[in-house]
């Protein structure tokens, strides 16, 4: 069953439907690029300064006299505080944008994610590993975040296979997800569709799109 | 600043990875420690331990990181697989914490931040491949603190058992894993934490 983008036809013929889907697609681009920034800034300013402080209180903490044992575990708490408080900042990040998407792309990122998945699910990439795959990646990652959290309490084994492919319209990214219910499918068009993507569920959830 | 209260004398300072390279041709230091993110982008610090580790096996390298991945963790372990260390920046705040990863990596041992390898380890829904998933819970435990690269003395201490003990779980993992009996101990270490990493993933 081929899943359709809910309201209006945006994949209509008309030159005023073509339009409309190029404003949408640069939308979407401009919501990755600036969430991109955005997972920059926090690294570069916030978690800097806090991973910076956890360094200057243990460099203070040499120099507290013998015996104040007050003072070294009031310092102890406030490098536990702070430990703490990274590890929030880098949960925020990762959901803005995680920086290995950006650093090594989808296939590592995948990885990544379906480690910290209380599920077995398993990234098949054969030789593309490697592989980029341009604008598809961030709607791929996310999709598949939002639609596997769902899931994974299913405790099934899930298999997710990446493959491109050369289509006429130019290079596509293919994806098949086994051991998933139509949610997966779901969450993946609301990621693919801006980009003209296509996502069809069955048995296998199958999705195609194009990248560049 | 913390690597000098803690005693450590600090040889070279640089920017990035071709001027660290260029400082540490004249000047010997005994480790390296680096930034994966350091210039040159985008994982200056990668290729810049490399180079280092070809022109000179023996000194130990330290990255420091703010995220703890496994992605990066498996090129670590491509670079080398003794002296090396990956941590989070903010866990080495101590003269403690700093000095004891120091020591471990100058002593040749591989350094992986806890919360890593336990992530790695500790997969709960996840199927344990092949040779792994025959070890018993008390192996496992083993080998996750030897994913931490901890010594048989430091895990029978986390694990409030002998060392004969964990001497014994060592050997069966060994055998269980199908590890070569001619290869070096710490060879083997290393070989049956990469197998049990790798085991976790799917680098298929």
């Amino acid at each position: 069953m081929r899943l359709e983008p809910a309201g209006a036809s945006l994949t209509s013929e008309s030159a005023n439907g073509a339009v409309n889907a190029e404003a949408w697609r640069r939308g979407e681009l401009a919501e990755w690029h600036r969430r991109r920034l955005l997972e920059r800034k926090l690294h570069d300013g916030a978690a800097m300064r806090a991973s910076a402080l956890v360094l200057r209180l243990g460099v203070l903490r040499e120099l507290v006299p013998d015996g104040n044992a007050p003072l070294l575990e009031g310092i102890d708490d406030v490098q536990d505080e702070l430990h703490l408080m990274l590890d929030e900042l880098r949960e925020v990040a990762a959901q803005i944008y995680p920086p290995l998407l950006e650093e090594a792309g989808l296939v590592p990122a995948l990885r990544e994610l379906v480690t910290q998945l209380d599920a077995p699910v398993r990234v098949i990439a054969g030789p593309h590993a490697q592989t980029r795959f341009g604008d598809a990646e961030p709607a791929i990652y996310f999709g598949l975040a939002d639609g596997l959290a769902a899931a994974a309490r299913s405790g099934r084994p899930v298999e997710i296979v990446l493959r491109p492919a050369v289509s006429a319209g130019g290079r596509e990214l293919l994806v098949s997800v086994t051991g998933v219910g139509p949610e997966v499918g779901e969450a993946l068009l609301d990621r693919v569709q801006a980009l003209g993507g296509t996502v069809e569920s069955g048995e296998t959830t199958e999705v195609r799109v194009p990248c560049e | 600043m913390l690597l000098q209260a803690a005693g450590h004398e600090v040889v070279a300072v640089a920017a990035g990875g071709d001027e660290l390279r260029e400082l540490l041709a004249t000047t010997p230091a005994d480790v390296a420690v680096l930034d994966i993110r350091m210039p040159p982008e985008p994982d200056g610090g990668l290729t810049t331990a490399e180079r280092l580790r070809e022109v000179n096996p023996e000194m130990g390298l330290l990255f420091l990181s703010h995220y703890a991945e496994s992605h990066y963790l498996m090129r670590i372990l491509r670079i080398g697989t003794e002296s090396i260390g990956y941590r989070l920046k903010e866990k080495i705040g101590s003269v403690e914490a700093l000095s004891d990863t120091l020591a471990r990596i100058e002593a040749g041992e591989i350094v992986i931040e806890p919360v890593l390898a336990k992530r790695l380890v500790d997969r709960p829904g996840a199927q344990r491949k092949d040779a792994v998933a025959t070890l018993s819970e008390r192996e496992l435990d083993v080998l996750r603190l030897m994913a931490e690269g901890r010594s048989n003395g430091g895990i029978a201490a986390q694990l409030f058992v002998s060392a004969k003990a964990v001497e014994k779980h060592i050997a069966s993992i060994f055998t269980k894993l199908d590890l070569h009996p001619d290869a070096s101990v710490n060879h083997r270490r290393v070989l049956a934490v990469l197998r049990y990493l790798r085991s976790q993933r799917d680098e298929d």
